[in-house]
């Protein structure tokens, strides 16, 4: 690994400082798992780590019934992951937390972090979109507060300024009758970087849905809504061909390319494909 | 510039001199002089460097060793019962022909060992869940999904000895 | 010195159990040492410069900013080390080897050559100066498949070998009337077969640490397959005699026929440790791996078949060109084995095959599992299903048919001796049920239309040994001690197959002594005796063979101490488990410990055995069974079951046995489905070396297999009629997958890998077409 300085403040506006002091070189650490990999695959030049485990108050897990969950930065992959609360209310995070990488990258990883990395094919960001999170970030100013789905401007890029840090996500509760779900779609079953991962959250009545968020990803320069596949499904009676319907207005929102995981043809028509079976699977979900 | 970080590996108080962008996996091999511990691809897709952190299994190339201050690590020569006894799942990878090159061994060894103690009768697919983290070349998993059902088995066998005594 | 009779014997005492393995228990302690677990004190890390264009001349190359940097201690470029023209893959004995390397030259052929070396006192600092050397390039056209290399007028990438960019003469094979056969023929089939450039992937990356003594001797620790060959080059290139290098190695974390070769870093490491006069520790990194480790070979093939309406092959015309990439290493060998393969498994009395290398500005191809057999029997194996089709014939009946015999003419040229496809192909119809299965539905879940299922059927062979390609010889020493144990010497590397324990199993059952009392020095070439090499799948036959050889010898001089010792003639004495007795009356006699001893007036007897052992060849068979789910609505393709059925002669450990089959049957589903290390045709970058895009199968990918092992056909060549069994599982698996791929969907590939984006559009051209 190349050398680089590093720090350990024990306040967010020190370590908000460091950064700003240290310049577009010095890296907030939280988990580590995919700051390491880019310094040891020369991603990315770092003179400074700036690590921000010491700095309480980003540990807790609390859940609300009129909040939802609430989580910060300091919380693990895998323990979100394996806590039955989530299982039970957020499967589709759940599930996407469940195919990130491995057991032992997720006792490392943060999902914040996850999220700040901003990777298009993050498995976290799908199904956090879909459910409509809130970022909250330390900004030398004072706390913000965004919605996810806002805070992605390209690939490995966000709203976040230098001396910014992000520092917890809450997920709404959802509706009484709703139904969520992501789905992954590589080569293998694990330690895979997603080709195509489409999330879907909807709240019903019956069989007629009353609000649909579609989240995509790895198929734009960030994780994409599907919002006028999303507007097909508001209001109206889930049916065969409604589904068909909704997959093929995701296919047209999606703007993905080809790389060495996939042609840009072959994601697209996986998004159709995945859109499909998650819509038809989260109106049957039972929560 | 170095400085120290004191921690406890396989139950012996250590203090070591580390700079700060070591990883825990270098500073265990090099600096420990624990080498059990492999190296396979130095960013985390392998499994090979798995060691457990106050009882999390974690990829020892992914976490620098400043940041094992005051943690207790476990690696795989930690793993036998004393110096005669082998650990049940070390037994049965010998006994199964689970280890061929060896050099994913201990990785796996320390996986296992954590999915067993949380889980001690895995089916099928939460061994090959437990273990999708670790990369086997050698076996095409056959032989290890069988040495640690084995050893599940005998633990388990054990344990329900101790209980009726 | 004869060669013991494998004389039947109803029981064993040692052999055919799956005894533990005694390296084992310092792999799952954690105190197997590895070479990158060596730190020898004062110790330097050295890393290599690589080259960022695919083909070029180095103008200039300053490397005085590096040399600059503190902690730096040497640096190397090619105007320092000595040029010496080398082969890549050091068998001296081969027929066909090709001298087309440097150490380091003035040209770079593929992008990711090494152009510099580092040695400095931390991995960090030396991986920083690598970006403090400049190197200017004058680059050169540059061509990246052997279509374009073989164009004329294309650039010639070595001045070296027949032109054209061919790393040998063609490889060409003719027997019978290949035109007669055709005119013959009911129906013709042809096709064009290709695929792509899977890697071993051994989980220990390539590392090596080298220290010279103060008279000039260099000990070269190294993760080797070949060490006696790396000893060999190593000496020649730098000058020295063999005695003053001595090559060791003892655990190493696989190798899978890719570790045979001396690499560019294991020179360069022995120089920089000669120029610190330090030892200096070099370990790839797992980038490196792909970068100047060794692939499979890609391949275009052509195949032409002629069949009677009976099945009957007519005949048979090939051509195949593999790409070699930047330099020779295996290809000499890898288009023989290759080329001459497509002479036999499915029977042909009229075939021409033309087999051919080139060289191209990518990776270098070498020797891998299955070396050149993979690519052929994968089209040929196809092609058979094909014909079965055409035929309306259930394809294992076909095969069955077709399945090469004794007698028959092998790829080597000599005569098969038993023919173990036929059991392997008749036992694994019944296990699998086969038959039943082929029946049932294609679309189990008809509420699920998109899941399709499919079986399918892989065969091939392989020979154990490189006969005839290189004259072979295995070696054994073994030494009987004075307390009754006995030492084994054996120069056969233990790459993680158990070789070992195999060979302890040998010698224990010929000397009929327990297990327990033989132990095993390995990996020392100034300890052990001379070695070619792991690899061919040829230990257990070849080794094996010596070491049988050796025991016999060690044994008839112990039955002559005890001889001595009982005031009796040898010939009156036998030896049961350890025990030595006379056969009059077996409940008078003494144990080996005795037997050596001292007692008075007798010092301690000094016995060795020795075998060495010329092999021919044997072949070993396998039938793979594959069940596969195909989702058509994705393409993903879900192998869920394998049976592989394997005839390997007389198994000496069984455990270990379905351990090397169900390995190779692991690598070959990631090269049929989704391992491809690609290289990009406009700059020869890697776009794929690590291990998330290059697509290994991990522990939830992989199927349940039920491996069948039959000792259908000994061979007198092995012990006790044990064959190779390395090599065979990678071969079968693929065309097995391909053909139960079709089973399911009913479209043929053609090429591996088959990606999911290769089903889907295969089943949308089916569909416009229908």
């Amino acid at each position: 690994m190349r050398r680089f300085a590093y720090h350990e403040p024990k306040t967010l506006e020190e370590a908000s400082r460091l950064l700003v002091d240290l310049g577009e070189n010095a890296h907030v650490l939280a988990g580590g798992t995919d700051l390491f990999v880019e310094i040891r695959e020369r991603l990315r030049d770092v003179s400074d780590v700036v690590n921000i485990k010491n700095i309480p108050g980003m540990t807790d897990i609390t859940w609300d019934p009129a909040v939802g969950l609430t989580f910060g930065a300091l919380v693990t992959a895998r323990q979100l992951e394996t806590l039955p609360g989530v299982q039970r209310t957020y499967p589709n995070f759940a599930e996407a937390l469940r195919l990130l990488a491995s057991i032992q990258v997720r006792n490392r990883a943060t999902v914040v972090g996850n999220l700040c990395r901003a990777s298009p094919s993050a498995d976290t960001i799908p199904p956090l979109i879909a459910d409509g999170a809130i970022i909250h970030i330390y900004t030398p100013k004072g706390m913000r507060r965004m919605p996810l789905a806002e805070f992605f401007t390209g690939p490995g890029r966000t709203r976040l300024e230098r001396g910014d840090i992000a520092t917890g996500i809450v997920i709404p509760a959802p509706a009484p009758d709703s139904g969520r779900i992501y789905l992954k779609h590589g080569r293998r079953k694990a330690m895979e970087l997603a080709t195509v991962g489409v999330a879907v959250s909807l709240d019903r009545d019956g069989d007629t849905c009353t609000n649909a968020r579609i989240a995509l990803g790895a198929v734009g320069p960030t994780v994409l809504r599907a919002s006028a596949a999303e507007a097909l499904l508001k209001g109206r009676k889930i049916t065969d061909e409604l589904i068909a319907q909704v997959g093929a207005q995701a296919m047209a929102e999606c703007t993905p390319i080809s790389n060495v995981r996939a042609s840009a043809e072959y994601r697209r028509s996986m998004v159709g494909v995945l859109t499909r079976r998650a819509v038809k699977t989260a109106m049957e979900a039972t929560q | 510039m170095k400085q120290i970080v004191e921690l406890t590996i396989n139950g012996d108080p250590q203090s070591l001199a580390v700079e700060g962008h070591r990883s825990l996996l270098d500073t265990l091999r090099e600096e420990a002089g624990l080498t059990g511990t492999k190296k396979g691809c130095d960013v985390g897709d392998c499994g090979a460097c798995t060691v457990i952190v106050d009882g999390q299994p974690v990829n020892a190339c992914l976490m620098l060793a400043v940041e094992a201050q005051g943690r207790n690590v476990e690696t795989v020569e930690g793993m036998q019962q004393s110096i005669d006894i082998l650990h049940p799942l070390q037994d049965a990878f010998m006994r199964h022909g689970a280890s061929q090159c060896g050099f994913c061994t201990p990785g796996i060894l320390m996986m296992a060992r954590k999915l067993i103690e949380e889980n001690p009768d895995p089916s099928d697919d939460e061994i090959r869940f437990g273990l999708s983290g670790n990369i086997c070349r050698c076996t095409g998993y056959t032989k290890i999904f069988d040495a640690v059902r084995s050893a599940a088995a005998e633990i388990r066998a054990v344990r329900a000895q101790e209980e009726t005594v | 010195m004869n060669k013991p009779a494998n004389n039947l014997r109803n029981a064993f005492s040692t052999i055919g159990k799956s005894v533990k393995r005694e390296d084992v228990i310092e792999k799952v302690t954690g105190e197997g040492v590895y070479v990158a677990d060596l730190k020898p004190v004062g110790m330097l890390y050295g890393k290599i410069k690589r080259s960022e264009v695919a083909h070029a001349r180095i103008k200039r190359i300053d490397v005085s900013k590096a040399l600059a940097y503190p902690g730096v201690k040497a640096v190397l470029t090619h105007e320092d080390v000595p040029r010496v023209l080398h082969y890549g893959s050091p068998h001296p004995r081969s027929v066909s080897c090709t001298k087309d390397q440097y150490i380091l030259d003035d040209k770079v052929r593929y992008w990711g050559e090494g152009v510099a070396a580092v040695a400095a006192i931390s991995e960090e600092i030396a991986d920083e100066a690598l970006d403090l050397i400049e190197v200017e390039y004058e680059e050169l056209p540059a061509v990246f498949t052997p279509e374009e290399a073989m164009k004329p007028g294309a650039p010639q990438i070595h001045e070296v070998g027949p032109g054209g960019n061919l790393v040998l003469d063609p490889v060409r094979v003719e027997r019978g009337d290949v035109d007669k056969g055709f005119a013959e023929a009911d129906f013709v089939l042809e096709g064009e077969f290709s695929g792509g450039r899977p890697m071993p992937g051994y989980m220990e990356p390539n590392v090596c640490l080298a220290d010279w003594d103060g008279s000039g001797k260099l000990t070269f620790w190294t993760s080797t397959q070949s060490s006696f060959m790396v000893r060999g080059i190593l000496a020649e290139v730098l000058g020295l005699p063999r005695t003053k290098v001595r090559v060791l190695v003892d655990h190493m974390g696989g190798g899978f026929g890719a570790k045979q070769d001396c690499f560019q870093h294991e020179f360069l490491c022995a120089l920089l440790a000669r120029e610190t006069r330090k030892p200096v520790r070099m370990e790839f990194t797992r980038c490196e791996t792909f970068l100047a480790g060794r692939s499979r070979h890609p391949f275009k093939l052509w195949l032409k078949q002629g069949f009677r309406k009976d099945g009957t092959i007519t005949a048979r015309d090939m051509r195949i060109v593999f790409d070699s990439g930047a330099y020779g290493s295996h290809s000499p060998g890898v288009t023989t084995v290759g080329t001459n393969s497509a002479t036999s498994l499915y029977r042909c009395e009229n075939v021409r095959l033309d087999g051919r290398a080139v060289y191209t500005n990518t990776p270098i191809a070498g020797a891998f599992r299955g070396y050149g057999v993979v690519q052929t029997y994968y089209a040929l194996d196809i092609q058979m299903d094909e014909a079965a089709e055409r035929l309306g014939m259930d394809p294992a009946d076909l095969k069955l048919k077709n399945a090469v015999r004794e007698g028959d003419i092998a790829p080597s040229g000599h005569a098969i001796v038993g023919h173990g496809l036929e059991a392997c192909i008749e036992h694994g119809t019944r296990v699998f049920d086969w038959k039943g299965l082929r029946q049932g539905a294609r679309c189990p879940d008809p509420a699920a239309s998109h899941v399709r299922k499919g079986w399918g059927l892989g065969c091939e062979m392989h020979g154990s040994s490189a006969y005839p390609g290189i004259k072979e010889q295995g070696n054994a020493l073994i030494k009987v001690n004075e307390d009754g144990s006995v030492t084994l010497m054996t120069g056969a590397a233990g790459l993680g197959t158990g070789a070992h324990t195999a060979l302890a199993q040998i010698a224990a059952e010929e000397l009929n002594m327990p297990f327990e009392s033989v132990s095993v020095v390995h990996g020392d070439t100034d300890a052990v005796p001379w070695d070619i090499g792991a690899f061919a799948s040829h230990t257990t036959y070849l080794v094996g063979s010596a070491t049988r050889m050796a025991a016999a010898e060690a044994r008839a001089g112990i039955l002559r101490r005890a001889a001595e010792k009982l005031q009796t003639t040898a010939d009156a004495l036998d030896m049961v488990d350890g025990r030595i007795f006379l056969r009059a009356s077996p409940d008078s006699g003494l144990t080996v410990a005795e037997a050596m001893g001292p007692t008075p007036g007798i010092p301690s007897a000094n016995i060795l055995g020795r075998g060495t052992y010329e092999p021919t060849k044997s072949y070993s068979f396998a039938a793979h069974f594959v069940e596969v789910t195909v989702d058509t609505e994705t393409g993903l393709v879900t192998v869920d079951r394998v049976v592989p059925v394997h005839d390997v002669g007389k198994v000496i450990h069984p455990i270990a046995a379905a351990g090397q089959i169900e390995g190779g049957i692991q690598q070959g589903i990631g090269h049929t489905l989704t391992e491809d290390y690609i290289i990009d045709t406009e700059t020869g970058r890697s776009l794929n070396a690590g291990l998330v895009d290059y697509k290994m199968p991990l522990s939830m990918d992989m199927p349940d297999i039920d491996t069948v092992i039959l000792e259908a056909a000994p061979d007198p060549g092995g012990p006790w009629g044990a064959k190779g069994v390395g090599e065979d599982p990678i071969i079968a698996i693929g065309p097995a997958i391909a053909n139960a791929i079709h089973d399911a969907i009913g479209v043929r590939f053609h090429h591996y890998p088959i990606t999911p984006e290769d089903i889907l559009n295969a089943l949308n051209e089916k569909e416009r077409q229908s």
